[in-house]
């Protein structure tokens, strides 16, 4: 185990190069290629604030924009992160085939790519927290620990998804599903606190928000970054995450990305033949 | 200490054509009764191998096709991983398996030679050194700077090649890719693999011409069906392998001839037998399976005896010539090759003695028959025709049974697939009995002479005698 993370670390240049590549290759042929990378989350943001504030207007939630970016910004980077990681064995076949290296390599530069990409829309999130406002705080220090969390739950996805589509080979079909629920079951256009505390279906008493947080990890992640960069739905300015909540996401990201690696290096020795 | 330690490796392919491949065939399968046969086989692509190999050792890996070399070769690269045994290599392994296979297209030349550098684990400061050397390897300096995507594909296998090979490996591997780019390329390529070689670097080359093998290899394993069936010095090993390969061919081309021949008596038309003779023949020739390959020529004339197989001979391109006619009063109904020992084949070695057997009825008495033979090459090539006559060899009468010899002790053709015509006439050549035009197939194979240029082999001596000309012809005097 420790000499396969070692060769991992061996092979850091081998990433970097990857992540080279594939930005490289998403910006080569349009001009505007990076901008092009924003219009989707800028657009989507502009969409949630006319439903939320001119066509819906009773959900009242001060400087929407800034309220939705800063959880769709992260939410993207985990979307495209984990539909890019789920092909990237099989896309990669022809290099699997050929060449050994350590195989996590792929889906970890799938995840590194994705990240650079996200950290280059960051300014145009704190363009918007600066038009709008709202108080840039010492709090922002938790922001690399908040990415770096999502980071390690990501990779862990990536990881498991990546395996179960070189055996199953329509695991992208369904992912692209799951996704969309996810994305509607996890506070990304709405405030958690919108959530009711309990609610009875069929006779069985459900905590709503708690299983929410509980069922689902993105849920606090996106909390987190939010009660970092934006504060919070009642007006008040950011604040760190609570440290017994923000522990419990933290352990649980690192449990998925040791699952996901033990799976992944599990099963790594038979994509040379199954890819 | 051994660079590569490969340690009783066993290799399972399981083969499992109804696994299910995706979501929905997996919940289609539960609901749905499958039998349950033919749900795993096993293929064992090697069973127990074992050997090493020392730094700046060359190692040649020889086989049919199917006997595990490439299973072998991929195993030491690490892309699979062995069922039994274990595989252990030290050093850089750059292997030149598929070249530019880790090429992406819409990268640049440059881009991409780092990107496949990173890939094989070197450093960027590392190839940064060699990078100028790559591209002059390549021939690429004007175009190392637009995507590969619009290289030309001989420009985008140069490009790989210089790529990996220039990655400073310890180990290289190579698996049959040298055959890209042309002539002075590939003449390059070999050379830079030699000079790899007289650096130090560790080379495994899994090879069907064997020529490339003797050349390259100290060292030659011969795999056959997933065993190790030799391992020793090249020459020796390439011997008996070749021995091996031809004496299978031999036989696989009898047992099927004398399965047809058995059928054909059943059937029982004798006044036929010759013509069917000669078609069987010729698939029967055609039986012995590609492989026997020491060149390309080889390859060539196994791939002329593969095409003879077809149960319909149209795809022979000579099968339009074969033709027969005479007034068939005397017929010829069988030809035999035969070898030193006497013993029947059909394929013959260059430059060792061969007997032609020409058996015959004569259904009357015939006065001063004449027997001829013609070799022609498949490209129909007209090597040699001779003829009782010309030879001054007479045969006063023929009558009932008999059998006419033809024999030379040093066989000149070369390496190919020919056909011999054979015909009894006349001596005044103006009555023809039988002429079978066309009628048998052979092939020869390239024996311990190692001959191969020109049409024919001249079993002929050099001498040197040093000195000025003058002198020369005084010692001669």
């Amino acid at each position: 185990m420790i000499a396969k993370l070692r060769e991992l670390l061996g092979y850091r240049e081998l990433i970097e190069s990857l992540v080279v590549r594939d930005l490289k290759v998403r910006y080569k042929n349009s001009m505007l290629g990076f901008l092009w990378s924003l219009v989707n989350p800028l657009l989507l943001m502009t969409v949630f604030t006319v439903v939320f504030t001119i066509m819906l207007p009773n959900v009242s939630i001060p400087k929407f924009p800034v309220f939705v970016l800063c959880a769709l910004l992260p939410w993207n980077f985990f979307h495209t992160s984990v539909m890019g990681a789920t092909n990237s064995i099989v896309q990669n076949g022809h290099l699997i085939k050929k060449v050994y290296f350590p195989r996590e390599v792929l889906p970890i530069a799938t995840v590194s790519s994705n990240l650079v990409n996200f950290l280059l829309a960051l300014p145009v999130l704190f363009l918007f927290i600066i038009i709008f406002r709202v108080p840039l705080t010492i709090w922002l220090v938790y922001l690399p620990l908040v990415m770096a969390v999502q980071v390690a739950f990501t990779i862990g996805i990536a990881l498991i998804l990546a395996t179960v589509n070189v055996f199953y080979r329509d695991t992208g079909v369904i992912m692209e599903v799951i996704m969309q629920a996810w994305f509607f079951l996890t506070p990304v256009f709405y405030p958690v606190d919108i959530l009711p505390e309990w609610r009875t279906l069929w006779g069985i008493a459900l905590p709503i928000r708690r299983l929410t947080y509980i069922l689902n990890p993105m849920a606090s992640i996106i909390a987190s970054y939010r009660s970092v960069l934006y504060g919070f739905t009642n007006g008040s300015p950011p604040a760190p995450p609570a440290f017994d909540f923000f522990s419990r996401t933290i352990v649980t990201s690192l449990i998925f990305l040791a699952v996901g690696y033990v799976i992944f290096t599990r099963y790594s020795h038979r994509f040379g033949e199954e890819v | 200490m051994a660079i590569i330690t490969v340690a009783s490796v066993s290799k399972c392919f399981h083969l499992r054509p109804d696994r299910p491949r995706s979501f929905q065939e997996l919940l289609v399968s539960t609901f749905k009764q499958r039998p349950r046969r033919a749900l795993e086989q096993e293929f064992w692509a090697l069973r127990d191998v074992s050997f090493t190999v020392e730094p700046g050792e060359t190692l040649g890996i020889i086989g049919p096709n199917g006997s595990g070399k490439s299973t072998c070769l991929k195993l030491l690269t690490r892309i699979i991983e062995p069922t039994r045994g274990t595989v252990k290599v030290t050093g850089r392994v750059s292997a030149l398996l598929e070249l530019g296979a880790g090429f992406h297209p819409e990268l640049t030349g440059r881009e991409n030679i780092f990107l496949y550098s990173s890939v094989l684990g070197l450093r960027r400061q590392e190839m940064a050194r060699r990078f100028e050397d790559v591209v002059a390897f390549a021939e690429l300096e004007r175009f190392i700077d637009i995507p590969v995507k619009f290289y030309s594909s001989g420009m985008y296998v140069r490009l790989a090649f210089a790529a990996a090979i220039n990655v400073n490996p310890d180990v290289l591997l190579v698996d049959e890719v040298l055959a890209v780019g042309d002539q002075s390329f590939q003449t390059k390529c070999l050379e830079r693999i030699q000079e790899l070689r007289a650096r130090g670097v560790t080379i495994v080359f899994v090879s069907h011409s064997l020529d490339v093998v003797r050349s390259l290899c100290d060292r030659t394993l011969w795999l056959e069906s997933g065993h190790l069936r030799e391992d020793g010095l090249t020459e020796a090993v390439v011997a008996h392998y070749l021995q091996r390969v031809h004496d299978k061919d031999e036989a696989a081309a009898m047992a099927r001839r004398d399965v047809e021949r058995a059928a054909q008596s059943v059937a029982g038309k004798p006044q036929e037998r010759v013509d069917v003779r000669s078609m069987e023949t010729a698939r029967a020739a055609g039986a012995a399976p590609a492989g026997a390959s020491s060149s390309a020529q080889t390859d060539e004339a196994s791939q002329e005896l593969a095409t003879g197989a077809q149960p319909e001979s149209s795809t022979d391109p000579l099968a339009r010539y074969r033709k027969r006619w005479g007034t068939r009063e005397a017929e010829i109904v069988n030809v035999r090759f035969l070898d030193q020992d006497g013993r029947e084949r059909l394929l013959l070695t260059t430059g060792e003695p061969m007997m032609i057997a020409i058996e015959y009825i004569a259904h009357r008495r015939i006065e001063a028959p004449a027997f001829g033979v013609a070799f022609h090459r498949n490209d129909g090539l007209h090597m040699h025709g001779s003829n009782t006559t010309l030879a001054k060899f007479d045969i006063p009468f023929i009558e009932g049974r008999g059998e006419v010899r033809y024999t030379t002790d040093v066989l000149p053709l070369l390496e190919g697939t020919y056909y011999l015509s054979v015909a009894i006439h006349n001596v005044a050549e103006n009555q023809t009995y039988d002429y079978q035009d066309f009628g048998y197939k052979f092939g020869v194979r390239l024996g311990p002479v190692s001959q191969r240029f020109g049409t024919i082999y001249i079993p002929a001596r050099w001498e040197h005698v040093p000195g000025s000309a003058e002198k020369v012809r005084e010692a001669g005097e």
